[in-house]
């Protein structure tokens, strides 16, 4: 009979994975309880109860104290909470910490992963008993009613954010943990920052056309002026070069022969990209910023996913420092 | 009970044991004993909390979705009597995808609910186009295949189309298109639920006209089916329970292609014990895709439709081989 013989490789795929589970019951134990256990010791005991309303993109939270344990998930609100002196005990960092400027990192120390930034790991943020999650509103929207039954949530809309609204989230992470005052401070220390870096920026006609852009081996993006980074060039006085309403439009290489930046500040995803197949093309000759030796590598974290202050004011300065070529 | 039925308290010791592993794998691991204290109450706070909101509900979603594509694909292919059929193939996962891809793409700031009704609205769309195909007298069950492809190609290419306007998201979208249970939740669970208690029965009770139809068109109207009318039930259940399936979980396709192949060589092609094996094949890939997704890079969980098909081919090349082997 033919089910005598196909009965066993189905059972035998099935009872792989099984017992592949099965191991991985015990070799997790560790890694998933510990970090929570360890990270218990440095919650302190909260400020005397103090309520505010929090109002956020899906409606009003309460927080009660200074909250202590609190879960980010996504890079900007820990470079937001870094500048406050404040760790979260847990980050959802796509399994990859280099993804954390080292800035921010230096601040966070140790802190439990959660996984990807788009589905992150909720089992993971609920044992470790959080006070606070700061989520954002395209990737999580459709999972705030269950970090609500973990914490007190708020949803910022981070993904379509570009540099202004980048600051206005960050007042409201500050008056959130409860340190309102020391977040207006940071952000006066910002605003001064910025000019002071702004102020060293070479004198120039024309304003300069410059182009971040995000590079892997399909394609190459480009950082509108809708973007956070286009945003922020455009910010310190510098024109993007792609005007758009799409935040990271594909641009092909006659497309970007046609915008002509002055300069280009690639941010790579890995060693192989589409660009160094279009060094090889005629084209890429006539734009502007190769002609002038104005092609800069940047740090993609740095650059793109720190939404903060700390990376909006080091990839200011790292382009500043570049177009003045030093 | 006969040979071939006797598969069926296999499968559903192997869907217990997978289910109660699966419930305790994943970044916070829970032993099989503390799962089912959990279950009957006597467990620590903390594990029954995850298990009763995260685990439970998506493994019951998982189960209600094996079983609900598994069964569209079998009367999908027992209707069109092409083993190529399945909720994938005929469009209707196409249609919720391009569905939700606008969704995602073109209203990000939406509410979270709109995304499923949306998925399920593209089905439906779908289903009426084929419907108007079905409906037709004499119309060639192929036909119906290559209408579905059609339209599938057309909702891939919108996909494509916007996945490339909108480079910034297709995480998302790639995620909805994969399948997922994260964060998915008893509310999901209720909202399936009914769809396949009404139809999953309603198929069941169709397995005979099924056999009729497998004789060909001919044949069965001579044994007094009206073959058009048939036709058109058949597509509304398949399509009701893919529909209401991935609107809830993704466009997880091949759980539909496979079950019914896998229960086809097992307990042959009579309708009334093929639909409950594939129904069981289905439920227990699910659950068992779903744990090995939470367990294989914790804490990042590898999406159920991606492991269905990684642990679903190779066994679905290994059935193909055997055959061309006793062919030749």
């Amino acid at each position: 009979m033919r089910a005598r013989l196909l009965l066993p490789g189905f059972l035998l795929i099935f009872l792989v994975s099984i017992f592949l589970s099965g191991c991985g019951t015990a070799t997790q134990n560790a890694q998933g309880t510990t970090p929570a256990a360890a990270t218990n010791t440095e919650s302190t005991p909260a400020a005397p109860s103090e309520k505010r309303v929090i109002k956020h993109e899906l409606g009003e939270t309460e927080i009660v104290g200074k909250p202590a344990r609190i879960v980010v998930m996504d890079f900007s609100f820990a470079d937001a909470l870094a500048t406050l002196g404040v760790a979260p005990v847990g980050i959802s960092d796509d399994s990859d910490a280099n993804l954390i400027i080292p800035e921010v990192k230096e601040k966070v120390g140790t802190y439990t992963s959660l996984g990807s930034r788009y589905e992150p790991n909720m089992e993971l943020i609920s044992s470790l008993a959080p006070d606070l999650i700061i989520a954002d509103l395209n990737k999580h929207k459709a999972v705030y009613d269950k970090l609500k039954q973990i914490a007190p949530t708020i949803v910022l809309n981070d993904h379509q954010a570009n540099y202004e609204h980048m600051l206005a989230n960050y007042a409201v992470i500050a008056d959130a943990v409860g340190m309102k005052e020391e977040g207006k401070k940071r952000l006066d220390e910002h605003q001064a920052k910025m000019e002071a870096i702004k102020a060293k920026l070479p004198k120039t006609d024309a304003k300069l056309k410059v182009l971040p852009a995000v590079v892997n081996p399909t394609g190459f993006f480009a950082h509108s002026n809708a973007s956070y980074a286009g945003s922020l060039m455009e910010y310190l006085g510098l024109e993007d070069a792609a005007k758009s309403e799409e935040a990271y439009p594909k641009t092909n290489l006659e497309q970007l022969v046609a915008l002509n930046p002055d300069v280009l500040f690639l941010m790579k995803t890995g060693d192989k990209t589409i660009v160094d197949e279009w060094k090889t093309n005629p084209l890429w000759q006539n734009i502007n910023a190769v002609k002038n030796g104005k092609v800069f590598e940047v740090a993609r974290n740095k650059w793109a996913l720190s939404r903060g202050l700390i990376g909006s004011e080091q990839s200011s300065e790292e382009a500043v420092t570049l177009l003045s070529g030093k | 009970m006969t040979r071939r039925q006797s598969i069926v308290p296999v499968l559903l010791l192997l869907l217990i044991v997978s289910a109660i592993i699966s419930i305790g794998t994943g970044a916070v691991s829970i032993s099989p004993r503390e799962v089912v204290e959990s279950l009957i109450g006597t467990g620590t706070k903390n594990h029954s909390f995850i298990i009763g909101e995260y685990r439970l509900p998506r493994i019951v979603l998982g189960m209600l979705a094996g079983a609900g594509l598994a069964v569209s694909g079998a009367i999908l292919q027992g209707m069109i009597r092409n083993p190529l059929a399945s909720p994938d193939v005929i469009g209707i996962t196409k249609g919720a995808g391009l569905a939700s891809a606008i969704v995602i793409f073109l209203f990000p700031k939406s509410p979270a609910y709109l995304l499923p009704l949306a998925a399920f609205g593209g089905a439906a769309v779908v289903a009426v186009i084929l419907y108007v195909y079905t409906a037709r007298k004499r119309v060639q069950p192929a036909t119906l295949a290559l209408v579905g492809i059609a339209i599938g190609v057309i909702c891939q290419a919108g996909i494509q189309y916007l996945m490339v306007k909108n480079p910034g998201d297709v995480n998302a979208a790639l995620l909805w298109m994969a399948g997922s249970l994260w964060g998915r939740g008893w509310e999901h669970v209720w909202a399936v639920l009914p769809w396949i208690l009404v139809f999953l029965p309603i198929a069941y009770l169709l397995a005979y006209r099924l056999d009729v139809l497998s004789l060909g068109d001919d044949v069965a109207e001579g044994l007094g089916q009206d073959v058009t009318r048939l036709r058109v039930v058949l597509l509304v259940t398949s399509v009701a329970l893919a529909g209401a399936c991935v609107a809830v979980v993704g466009s997880i396709g091949f759980v539909g292609l496979l079950s019914p192949h896998i229960a086809r060589r097992l307990v042959g092609g009579k309708h009334a014990l093929l639909l409950p094996v594939a129904a069981l094949l289905g439920v227990t890939l699910m659950v068992a895709a779903d744990g090995l997704g939470r367990w294989l890079l914790p804490p990042m969980e590898v999406p159920v439709g991606i492991v269905t098909a990684v642990i679903g081919a190779p066994y679905f090349l290994y059935l193909i081989g055997k055959e061309k082997r006793r062919g030749t």
